[in-house]
């Protein structure tokens, strides 16, 4: 039996090709800059996540940096961690035999903690609508942002796709209950 | 709690159950995966109308009242809550401004709308015929109504912005919250049904 040719089901199809896309913008998401601050005669500089990060260290503010190092970096990752895990469950017996609370109780926590990598998302257009003085100072947005929020995207559509019942194909239904 | 529906089927495993009868503070659990099925507040029933609509009513100074108000060189700036969309927008990245308004305007507010208009249709006897679908529709907006990760989004550009230019909370920051936290407390509160799945086809292609 071919361990790669699972179950076809259009929902975990569908799943596993938008957490591919999002693991692809990964790359462009952390590497390219999110937005460029300029202030006359100050400061000129494109910004990553990272050093969006590093910035709020730097300005003696750890537990933000701490709250979007979380959400822009962990929380996208441990999503995508996730979703590789149910669908291998949902696609291979041996991977959720015995576990499906386990494995729905994981379902839970990915569907839940996914918004909050919008996060960044949310400050880049804030600071991007806010900051407009012109030539003194501006923030404009620079295409990494739009990477990392078509990762936030694709991994909700992903989550929202993927059809936890899958998990309990092997353990019968209790007879209608109260 | 009266049931308005005779069965409940969990959206997590599938297992059907005759819908309970809760008291306040009560909950009802799935039998099969053990997830949270419907959950009866302490507060009266008509607890989620009065929450969807103080939402509703904080929403309009949300949107019109200034958000923070920046100062830089002499200059002032009101920020509004639209302006972060706007910031995309004009900038050409049109989808992500998009993107930004529906998750933290558009779905927030509908969805007290839509909580409003389930809890006053529910009402009625015999039901509309509307009603289902206004409750799939409910469960598909609240999946993308973030108003709590713009709130922090918005909080963490003040602490961001605080070197570089002077910011002051404005008065539309704070019923933003409010009507944020109203809304989690309407849909916390409100009685409705699961998110329902299509019918389930489990082995719809075996290979070997
Ligand atoms: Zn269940």
């Amino acid at each position: 039996m071919n361990i790669w040719a699972p179950r076809a089901s259009a929902s975990t199809t569908q799943s596993a090709a938008l957490a591919v896309a999002a693991v692809v913008m990964l790359v462009p998401a952390y590497t390219l800059p999110v937005m460029h601050l300029g202030i006359l005669g100050q400061h000129s500089a494109d910004t990553t996540i990272f050093s969006g990060v590093v910035q709020l260290w730097q300005q003696g503010l750890g537990g933000l940096a701490a709250i979007v190092f979380t959400a822009s970096f962990l929380v996208p990752l441990l999503k995508l961690l996730g979703l590789a895990w149910l669908l291998l469950a949902a696609n291979r017996e041996k991977f959720r035999r015995r576990r499906p609370r386990l494995l729905t109780r994981i379902y839970g926590a990915v569907d839940f903690i996914g918004r909050w990598s919008m996060l960044d998302v949310f400050l880049v257009a804030f600071l991007c609508g806010a900051v407009q003085f012109g030539q003194l100072a501006s923030v404009q947005p620079r295409p990494g942002v739009a990477a990392f929020g078509a990762v936030v995207l694709l991994t909700m559509l992903a989550t929202h796709r993927f059809d936890p019942r899958l998990l309990w194909v092997d353990v019968p239904a209790t007879p209608r209950t109260t | 709690m009266q049931p308005d529906e005779p069965f409940v089927t969990c959206p997590l495993c599938g297992q059907t159950h005759a819908a309970p009868f809760l008291k306040p503070g009560q909950r009802a659990s799935c039998v099969r995966c053990g997830s949270l099925l419907a959950e009866a507040g302490h507060l009266g029933p008509q607890a989620p109308l009065v929450f969807a609509c103080t939402g509703l009513v904080l929403a309009v100074p949300a949107l019109l009242l200034p958000f923070v108000t920046l100062s830089k060189f002499g200059k002032e700036r009101t920020v509004l809550l639209t302006d972060g969309f706007l910031g995309f927008w004009t900038h050409g990245f049109a989808p992500f401004g998009a993107a930004v308004l529906i998750a933290g305007t558009i779905a927030p507010f509908g969805l007290l709308g839509l909580l409003a208009a389930l809890y006053v249709l529910g009402k009625r006897n015999p039901a509309p015929a509307l009603l289902p679908r206004l409750r799939h529709w409910a469960h598909q907006v609240e999946y993308w109504a973030m108003p709590e990760v713009q709130i922090l989004g918005v909080l963490v550009a003040f602490f961001k912005l605080g070197s570089v230019v002077n910011v002051t909370i404005g008065p539309g920051l704070y019923c933003y919250g409010g009507s944020s936290l109203f809304t989690l407390m309407a849909w916390r509160s409100f009685k409705l049904r699961p998110r329902e799945r299509r019918p389930f086809r489990a082995a719809a292609v075996a290979t070997s």
